[in-house]
């Protein structure tokens, strides 16, 4: 009887959840669940897993105060000036790596190189350059945003159709026509990949390097709750950015993902 | 073989002198176009016929400025080109349209490129759009068409940008029959109204017959002038004359030529296939 239902699929009545909907909401509370047994069982210090009760009065606490929201604005102004900077930077080096193949026979593989080289290690030297304030942030936010939407673009430069570089040609398109209605159209998609990979290591950098040396920003907060062990305090920050991270990435994958359905 | 510089008179809007394209290739040089020489007068339909692979696309690049040639040179209106000519609108073999734009704004490219006002260009890739047929398509996507569809937006815009002389490489090779001999009505009435000089590439040879003034037909590799044909039918002519007395003599002519040129070139790749190194000249 069972197969007679996988032929008329319309027959059945649809459930109410999916089954991976139901499967990662039980995971969820299980998880929660343990966690609540093990802050009350004493096996670990109370501090280093705090009841959901705790947490949850930690994160009104904290939702309530402007303090709060003054550094999340500190620290969002920061990503985003390091996307700004980081993305454009590397968008303009991609694409002339990409369109240019004795620069990119030069030049790339240090790319390639550096990319996955952690950025803080240089983050000495951005206090140096730029003191302890936002702007050593945005200088490591940038750094490490730059490589991946570099190495996007001159990757999606290569793969724009050669047909639609000669057509722009044959219709005497300046350069920068050439870029803005042909090359940066006909790259969107890898250029969206870039700026997506591009944001979460900004985040990251960012982040990083409040925790190293600051006296603003989430990464400060962490840090700061870490050090006057206020562990629910900690932890509700670190739920917040989860979801603002989750939040984020969605935004962009949208920009991507409206972009396909309807233009290809 | 027909001395190839007899054929150019001063008053040609195109000439192609003794051109000469050569391809470095990892097995040595390759000469794709060799000593092509012929001209082009106003406002004539002249088509360059010749199997694949006998350098057409090839001349079709040198002569829209968009491929260096070795030798020779091709001017227009008695100005040698380095580049793109205003005067010349290509239409490519390849698929060409811009998936990110609509068909409207695909037409409404090379307008766009000009500086022309939105609404005004508009209605102009809008009568273009109309001219191939595609009325009721405005606001779709290259990937919601079909191939042929697809081949149409480009010509619309192409035709778009009123060039001079409209150089057109295969463009109707995705198309089936049909609509094939629909859209060469189209194009020939198009180009007769306007008086547009119009070079077409083909391996075609019911359509370059029923298109042209002149046939060029190529020799296969290296590409080289073997014969300039003057089709002398009356005009207007519409798919209709394919059926005529006149009609099949000029086919026949001309396939005798294109036949023996073609099973060259497939003798030539069967060699190719069986000792794929040095097997060449
Ligand atoms: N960039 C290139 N590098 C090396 N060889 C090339 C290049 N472009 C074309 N050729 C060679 O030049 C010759 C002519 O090519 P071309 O594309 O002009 O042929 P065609 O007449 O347009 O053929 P078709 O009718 O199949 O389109 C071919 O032998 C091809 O292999
Ligand atoms: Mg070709």
């Amino acid at each position: 009887m069972a197969d007679t239902s996988r032929v008329t699929p319309l027959a059945a009545p649809a459930p109410v959840m999916s089954p991976v909907t139901l499967l990662r909401i039980v995971i969820i509370l299980t998880v929660l669940a343990v966690w609540e047994l093990l802050s009350y069982s004493g096996w670990l210090y109370q501090d280093v897993v705090p009841s959901l009760l705790a947490i949850g009065g930690a994160l009104i606490d904290l939702l309530t105060h402007g303090e709060y929201y003054f550094n999340l604005a500190v620290t969002a102004g920061e990503v985003g000036t390091a996307l700004l900077l980081g993305g454009s930077l590397g968008l303009i080096v991609g694409i002339t790596l990409g369109a240019n193949r004795f620069l990119s026979k030069a030049f790339e593989s240090y790319l390639y190189y550096l990319g996955p080289t952690p950025k803080i290690i240089f983050f000495p030297i951005m206090i140096m350059w730029f003191g302890v304030g936002p702007g050593s942030k945005i200088a490591l936010g940038t750094l490490s945003c730059f490589f991946p939407v570099a190495l996007s673009a001159a990757a999606g430069m290569r793969q724009i159709d050669k047909t639609l570089i000669r057509v722009g040609k044959s219709f005497r398109a300046s350069t920068a026509q050439m870029v803005f209605k042909i090359y940066l159209p006909a790259m969107r998609h890898p250029i969206i990949n870039g700026v997506r990979l591009g944001l979460g290591v900004a985040l990251i950098g960012t982040l990083l390097a409040e925790t190293k040396l600051s006296n603003k920003g989430i990464g400060f907060l962490i840090i700061n709750a870490y050090s006057t062990f206020d562990m629910p305090r900690m932890y509700a920050m670190l739920i917040v950015l989860f979801i603002l991270s989750i939040g984020a990435n969605a935004v962009v994958g949208r920009l991507g993902g409206l972009d396909t359905i309807k233009r290809n | 073989m027909t001395p190839p510089a007899a054929q150019q008179s001063n008053n040609d809007i195109l000439v192609v002198d003794d051109v000469v394209v050569r391809f470095d290739t990892p097995d040595g040089s390759v000469t794709a176009v060799d000593h092509v020489s012929f001209g082009v007068r106003p406002g004539e339909f002249l088509s360059v016929i010749g199997p694949s692979g006998c350098g057409k696309s090839t001349l079709f690049n040198v002569i829209g400025g968009l491929l260096g040639h070795t030798e020779g040179m091709v001017s227009v209106a008695g100005v040698t080109i380095n580049g793109p000519h205003q005067s010349i609108g290509m239409v490519f073999q390849e698929e060409s349209t811009f998936p990110w734009r609509s068909v409207t704004d695909n037409v409404a490219f090379p307008l766009e490129l000009i500086g022309m006002p939105k609404a005004q260009r508009i209605e102009r890739a809008r009568h273009f759009i109309s001219l191939v047929g595609l009325d009721g398509f405005e606001n779709r996507y290259p990937n919601e068409l079909s191939g042929g569809m697809r081949q149409r937006v480009s010509l619309a815009r192409t035709l778009a940008s009123e060039p001079k002389i409209l150089l057109m490489d295969e463009p109707f090779a995705a198309l089936d029959e049909q609509t094939r001999l629909l859209l060469g009505d189209k194009v020939l009435q198009i180009q007769q109204q306007l008086k547009q000089t119009t070079l077409l590439i083909t391996h075609n040879i019911t359509e370059a017959v029923q298109m042209s003034d002149r046939i060029l037909v190529m020799t296969y590799r290296p590409g080289r002038v073997k014969r300039i044909v003057d089709i002398d039918l009356p005009r207007p002519r519409t798919s209709e004359i394919v059926g005529s007395e006149a009609f099949g003599r000029y086919v026949a002519q001309i396939w005798a030529d294109l036949r023996e040129e073609a099973s060259r070139g497939m003798r030539d790749e069967e060699d190719h296939m069986m000792h794929p190194a040095g097997s060449k000249s």
